[in-house]
């Protein structure tokens, strides 16, 4: 290594502290980024290899409304078109021993060229054999799974078992294990049966949930089956159907990048604080090297380069720890988008090259241009052997009106930025980082105007002693700055995270409460309730009135459809709240006129109101509902359909109801009504009963762990900022040191030395805080009214508790006052004698 | 060795510096010829500028006016970037404050500047143990400079000023920080090792021994150069 390197490096190893907590920062900043990149890649590729198992070799889909296909419509295809490359599915799920299982009902026939898993490997006689194939087709209830699933439910060949659709149980018998050439982990959830049987347990006898098709590149094709398919039913590309899925989630995950994203810019704030630091300590050192000669280009090359190898290291370290981080994040994913977009097991963490590449990149370019500025700034050194502190700061000092006038510059483009730009999510995300850029900018001119205020109060009141430990504070905002900005930048992202997130638990909780007005819930998991046995409960003693409700999706081939279908019981649609319409009249079209009403996230991401109309696929082919009103509503969906059971019934054959709530009479007791309920279900199905505090509840749970991720994550955003404060208090502690010495030469106390020094510390954290006071209710407008609009549709009004912003004014003066310690510790035990000699 | 040819000529340079509101003038239209091979000493009360003529000489400072020729060459026209490659090659600084590069060793001191001057590393060897030798520290080259004392640091930061056998040496009270018998060493080694390279030395120092060591004394007053008196 030549000599010159050796000279520069040779200084971050004598301060392996200092070296250790900048590569701390990176590696948090590198690892945030990686393991949400991998969370969400994960998620979303478990999620497509089993909607690629699933689809197999299907280019196509046919599909039709909540009945699904008729049957009579494959064999019209088969026998009469003589298409071969056609197959019929019945889907759905079922649990067995408390486990959610994807069951997949196939003609075995019909597979061969779609899903070469869905034919039995080993049976019973454990041979590939006709006997195996024959038992599927003739016993009821015949199950092959994959030797993974059968293991996992300990089940052996042979073996007979129960499991639940619906609420209702049904014998199976597990016959053999699926041939394994597809991905073992895309089929860990999945049985497949003949279609008999499960057209059986999902009670669709004689429909189908799709016929899947094999087209071949020509349009002729799909053209010619096109001409045959009745109304309403769709013929629809696997790929966009699958990837219509997907895009639900994409808004979620776009938010969980930014938030990643806000991580590693604290990082990089906390990079540059480091590496400028390590210049300015160095300046003597540089002069050296500039003096012996060393050309402006060479000095610049230099700092570079050093920082490109803290870059490195760091951030493999920081991929390394992202890795394993991804896996933790994962976890949180996946159970996110189950409860709220779709089922997806994800067994794999998938890590993929790019995912580390680009956190790799992100990190060693975030600490290449934190290294530039101050490489900069000593390759114009004149090489002069020791520049003046006072002239550093003087300096410093006057470039901090530019910064502000260029933070003010980046706050102003924000805002023409946002209104200009529609409903795009990178806009909004890309206006907010901009914003808190530009606030960011703006701190050190605040910090040291109210430092220089504060002296003087300082200085009356406690005395010399006070206000060198206050005026410390801006004549060395050159090192302290940048900490404190990345301090405050941390601390407003808590703000702004917890009053966004108790905003919106807020007005979810107002929602859930003003929507679930009935004393109790009544559905099954996975299926329909049989309606008998809602009659039967309709009649029970107790029991005032019912209201039922049914969820389906309708597919055309521009995107899919959620549309809820209601029939209100005698108290009206109280829980549903109009935005922009009166109700009675809203209602009364809605009952009669078959119009319908919109969820606020539908009409947003639609562009429809009161007064347009929007187009359903029915039995009758797409028809045109007019909008009655929007309705409010937190559905983390792209938005539903609210229509009648009148209207519904006017177009659909469909008298399923999925769930019903049940309201009271008066002095009924809901414990011996559920009592009763459960009694008359006895033998039909087994119902799942949730009294309103329940429903409430879970719903509420299920909000809060959706927000755990991102908890994890700005905590996560803390203890970079943190250990920023941290590495520069002890930085500026080493390069104190010589001050410090001196006053203990001339009789300050080290008790005295280390409280200046840690209460200095904690004025620093004090003023983050105060700066991210502002910034954190800025960066919660923002949140709330354009990133959370423009991601999911939703309005919500912000709610402050104070408790919030004093937790951050708490927050950012302990966690100073804490990194305050070590330093302080260790300037007032150093011996002034030897502090004095140190260069 | 001293010859007529003029090696440094300074034209009417003027340095001033800026505190607040304040000009406070170092150097005013001083012009100054330095010959090839002599050695001068620099006098002049403290404050007199004396560092500051060193600094403009080297590069390492640029006069506000005025014109500085080294060997022909005017270097207060050049680029900042070719000032340095000329000051790297050619002038050997000595400093009032040693300056050694504190991470590295004795050895690596000196091999830093052979490297800068792009000096094979075989070749470098031979010469750091040849000037370590000569300073007599050949047995300390392992060591980092915290560890030896002031007249040892100095007398590696003079083998390191000379390593690349550069035309000039500017020495800075290069034994300000001695006693005298080592300060009295020290300056002996310099001149002797500059004179066997036939260069050109100025040497700021406030000591009566150095001056009568050298071949003409200047002294700084008003930011002018004058011809000592008490010296011929
Ligand atoms: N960077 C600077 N900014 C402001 N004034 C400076 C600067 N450098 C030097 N000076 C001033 O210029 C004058 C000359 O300084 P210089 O260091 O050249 O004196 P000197 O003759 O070397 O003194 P000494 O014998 O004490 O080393 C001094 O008054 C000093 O205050
Ligand atoms: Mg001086």
């Amino acid at each position: 290594m030549p000599v010159l390197y050796k000279a520069s490096f040779g200084y971050l190893l004598r301060h392996p502290w200092q070296l250790g907590l900048a590569l701390l920062g990176i590696c948090i900043g590198v690892a945030v980024i990686v393991a949400v990149d991998i969370a969400n890649s994960s998620s979303r590729k478990a999620f497509l290899l089993s909607m690629n198992t699933i689809n197999g070799e299907a280019s196509h889909q046919i599909v039709a409304g909540p009945g699904g296909v008729d049957e009579e419509l494959y064999v019209h295809l088969r026998v009469a078109g003589g298409m071969r490359n056609i197959a019929p599915i019945v889907t759905g799920y079922v649990s067995v021993d408390g486990q959610t299982l994807q069951v997949l009902g196939v003609d075995v026939f019909a597979e061969r060229t779609f899903r070469a898993y869905t034919q039995p490997a080993t049976g019973r006689r454990s041979t590939l054999n006709e006997s195996t194939f024959g038992e599927f087709l003739t016993k009821p209830g015949a199950v092959l799974m994959s030797s993974a699933v059968a293991t996992k439910l300990g089940l052996a060949i042979g073996e007979d078992f129960t499991i639940t659709s619906a609420g209702r149980d049904y014998p199976a018998l597990l016959i053999g294990t699926t041939q394994s050439s597809s991905s073992s982990a895309a089929l860990a959830n999945i049985l497949v049966v003949d279609i008999a049987s499960a057209q059986h347990w999902f009670d669709k006898i004689g429909h189908l949930s799709r016929i899947d098709v094999r087209l071949p590149a020509d349009q002729g094709a799909a053209a010619s089956i096109l001409a045959e398919l009745p109304p309403g039913t769709e013929l629809l590309s696997a790929e966009s159907r699958t990837r219509s899925i997907t895009e639900m989630s994409t808004a979620f995950m776009t938010n969980l990048t930014a938030m990643s994203l806000l991580a590693l810019l604290i990082g990089t704030f906390l990079i540059y604080n480091s590496v400028s630091f390590a210049v300015l300590q160095r300046r003597g050192l540089i002069g050296v090297l500039r003096a012996l000669g060393l050309t402006r280009r060479e000095t610049f090359s230099l700092i570079v380069a050093e920082g490109a190898a803290l870059g490195i290291v760091g951030a493999l370290f920081g991929v390394l720890l992202g890795v394993w981080l991804g896996e933790q994040l994962l976890l949180l994913v996946s159970q996110s988008i189950n409860d709220l977009y779709f089922r997806v097991t994800v067994t794999n963490v998938t890590v993929s090259p790019l995912s580390l590449l680009v956190g790799f990149v992100a990190g060693v370019g975030a600490t290449g241009l934190a290294a530039m500025v101050p490489a900069i700034e000593a390759s114009g050194y004149r090489p002069q052997l020791s520049l003046a502190r006072s002239v550093l700061e003087r300096r410093t000092r006057r470039l901090l009106p530019s910064i502000a006038l260029a933070g003010l510059a980046a706050a102003a483009l924000a805002l023409i930025i946002l209104p200009l730009s529609g409903t795009s999510l990178v806009a909004g995300l890309t206006a907010m980082f901009l914003l808190i850029l530009g606030f960011a900018l703006c701190i050190p001119v605040m910090v040291d105007t109210v430092s220089r205020l504060a002296a003087g109060v300082a200085g009356r009141f406690g005395g010399a002693t006070a206000r060198l430990t206050v005026r410390g504070v801006s004549a060395s905002l050159s090192r302290t700055g940048v900490a404190i900005v990345a301090l405050a930048v941390a601390v407003s992202a808590t703000v702004g995270v917890s009053v966004m997130v108790d905003s919106f638990r807020l007005a979810v909780n107002d929602w859930i409460g003003n929507s679930l007005r009935a004393d109790i819930y009544v559905g099954v998991p996975g299926g329909s309730l049989d309606p008998e046995l809602v009659r039967d409960i309709a009649q029970l003693p107790g029991v005032a009135e019912i209201s039922s409700s049914r969820r389906i999706w309708l597919e055309m081939p521009q995107g899919r459809t959620r549309v809820l279908i209601l029939n209100r019981a005698g108290p009206g649609y109280g829980g549903v709240e109009l935005l922009d319409a009166e109700a009675e009249e809203t209602w009364r079209s809605f009952e009669a006129d078959g119009a319908v009403l919109v969820s606020e996230p539908y009409a947003y991401r639609n562009a429809v109101a009161r007064g347009s109309t929007l187009s359903l696929n029915t039995p009758l082919g797409p028809q045109a509902f007019n909008i009655a009103a929007t309705y409010r509503s937190y559905d983390a969906n792209q938005g539903t359909v609210l229509m009648s059971r009148t209207t519904y019934r006017r177009y659909w054959h469909d008298e399923a109801i999925d769930s019903i709530g049940v309201y009271l009479a008066a002095g009924a007791a809901s414990q011996s009504v559920m009592e009763r309920m459960r009694e008359i279900s006895k033998g039909r199905q087994s119902l799942l009963m949730r009294s309103n505090r329940e429903l409430r509840d879970l719903s509420l749970q299920i909000f809060d762990r959706t927000f755990v991720i991102t908890d994890v994550l700005y905590w996560l955003a803390v203890g970079v900022a943190i250990i920023g404060i941290l590495g520069s208090m002890l930085a500026l502690q080493l390069e104190r040191a010589r001050e410090f010495a001196i006053l203990r030469a001339i009789g300050m106390t080290p008790w005295q030395l280390g409280s200046m020094v840690t209460l200095q510390s904690g004025f620093i954290g004090l003023l983050s805080g105060l700066a991210a006071l502002p910034l954190g209710l800025l960066m919660a407008w923002v949140l709330i009214d354009v990133i959370n609009r423009r991601s999911f549709g939703w309005q919500m009004d912000m709610s402050i508790a104070p408790s919030f912003l004093l937790t951050a004014l708490a927050l950012s003066t302990g966690a100073a006052l804490m990194a305050g310690l070590y330093p302080a510790y260790r300037a007032a035990s150093a011996r002034p004698a030897l502090a004095m000699r140190e260069e | 060795m001293v010859n007529s040819n003029v090696q440094i000529r300074l034209s009417h340079l003027s340095r001033s510096f800026q505190e607040g509101a304040q000009q406070h003038v170092v150097l005013q239209d001083l012009s100054a010829n330095f010959y090839e091979g002599e050695t001068v000493a620099l006098r002049g009360r403290s404050g007199s500028g004396k560092s500051t003529l060193l600094n403009v000489i080297s590069g390492i400072d640029a006069p506000d006016s005025g014109r500085i020729e080294i060997a022909g060459l005017d270097i207060t026209a050049m680029s900042e970037r070719d000032r340095t490659l000329f000051r790297r090659l050619h002038i050997g600084f000595v400093y009032q404050a040693f300056n050694l590069v504190p991470t590295l060793t004795v050895a690596d001191n000196i091999r830093l500047v052979l490297q800068l001057n792009k000096v094979e590393d075989a070749e470098g060897s031979r010469r750091i143990r040849e000037l370590l030798t000569a300073v007599g520290l050949a047995d300390r080259r392992h060591s980092y400079p915290d560890v030896l004392s002031g007249g040892e640091q100095q007398r590696v930061a003079i083998a390191r000023a000379l390593a690349h056998r550069p035309r000039i040496v500017l020495a800075d009270e290069p034994t300000g920080n001695l006693d005298d018998d080592t300060a009295d060493d020290v300056l002996s080694l310099l001149g002797d090792l500059v004179r066997q390279e036939g260069g050109t030395m100025i040497v700021a120092t406030h000591s009566a021994k150095v001056a009568a060591r050298s071949d003409r004394v200047l002294e700084l007053q008003n930011g002018q150069l004058i011809a000592d008196s008490r010296h011929g």
